[in-house]
């Protein structure tokens, strides 16, 4: 048992991103409204950049800016966390942030079509401007429904 | 529908968990991505090769120049798509 414990104790950070990817990917799934979906996926990143983030840490390390880089002492004995996954999670950052931005003008531009962000209003209101949308034609596929 | 969506949800969790056993544990120095020469080789040679102290600018900016350029190809699409989306029409 205490071995267990252990092992839960040593990568104790993995279980929170988990738990973190969890909640985004339930609001993801579950919600009905749009912008929770965002947020959602929003919170499924983060977990993930977090994940990235940690597993660059080193016990006692510092932060990956060399001591005494221009002329100053130099300290030779210095432990860096690992900069490469900071890297690759800065530039996940930037395209998190484009596609929460591109992802929040459609939900602009869906209010804008149909006076309202949940889901079910959306196809409710579909379904009455298209009565071919039905649950019938649904089930046949909207790329079909589109073409007609 | 919500519990399918957290059946899915916990699977895939337990997945994750289960998949991450074999991870190096928080803060290990010898996790593989760390003693890799690569890492090493940035950590001893950036400041030599770019003149930045600062590791992550180095990497960023220098030895991976061209995919920070990449970087901004894909805000400008981000932007260009947003103001195609809001722009007023003129009809």
């Amino acid at each position: 048992m205490s071995g267990i414990l252990d092992i839960v104790y040593a990568e104790y950070n993995y279980w929170i991103y988990v738990t973190l990817m969890m909640i985004g990917f339930y609001a993801m799934i579950a919600k009905k409204n749009l912008i929770k979906k965002v947020i959602g996926a929003n919170i499924f990143q983060t977990a993930i950049f977090l994940f990235y983030i940690s597993l660059s840490d080193v016990t006692g390390g510092t932060a990956p800016i060399l001591m005494g880089g221009h002329g100053g002492e130099h300290a030779a004995d210095v432990i860096y966390t690992n900069p490469v996954p900071h890297v690759l999670i800065l530039t996940a950052i930037v395209v998190a942030v484009s596609t929460t931005a591109v992802a929040l003008a459609l939900i602009i531009r869906i209010y804008n079509e149909y006076g309202s962000i949940e889901e079910d209003v959306i196809l409710a209101a579909r379904r009455k401007l298209q009565p071919e949308f039905s649950e019938h034609a649904r089930q046949k596929g909207v790329a079909e429904v589109g073409r007609q | 529908m919500k519990t399918l969506a957290l059946f899915v949800v916990v699977i895939t969790g337990a997945m994750l968990i289960y998949a991450g056993q074999d991870l190096p544990a928080f803060g290990d120095i010898n996790s593989p991505s760390y003693q890799a020469p690569m890492t090493q080789y940035f950590i001893e040679n950036s400041l030599e090769e770019s003149g930045v102290t600062n590791i992550v600018t180095a990497l960023l900016a220098s030895y991976r120049g061209y995919d920070t350029l990449g970087e901004t190809a894909v805000i400008f699409t981000a932007g260009m798509a947003v103001m195609l989306l809001l722009r007023r029409r003129e009809t």
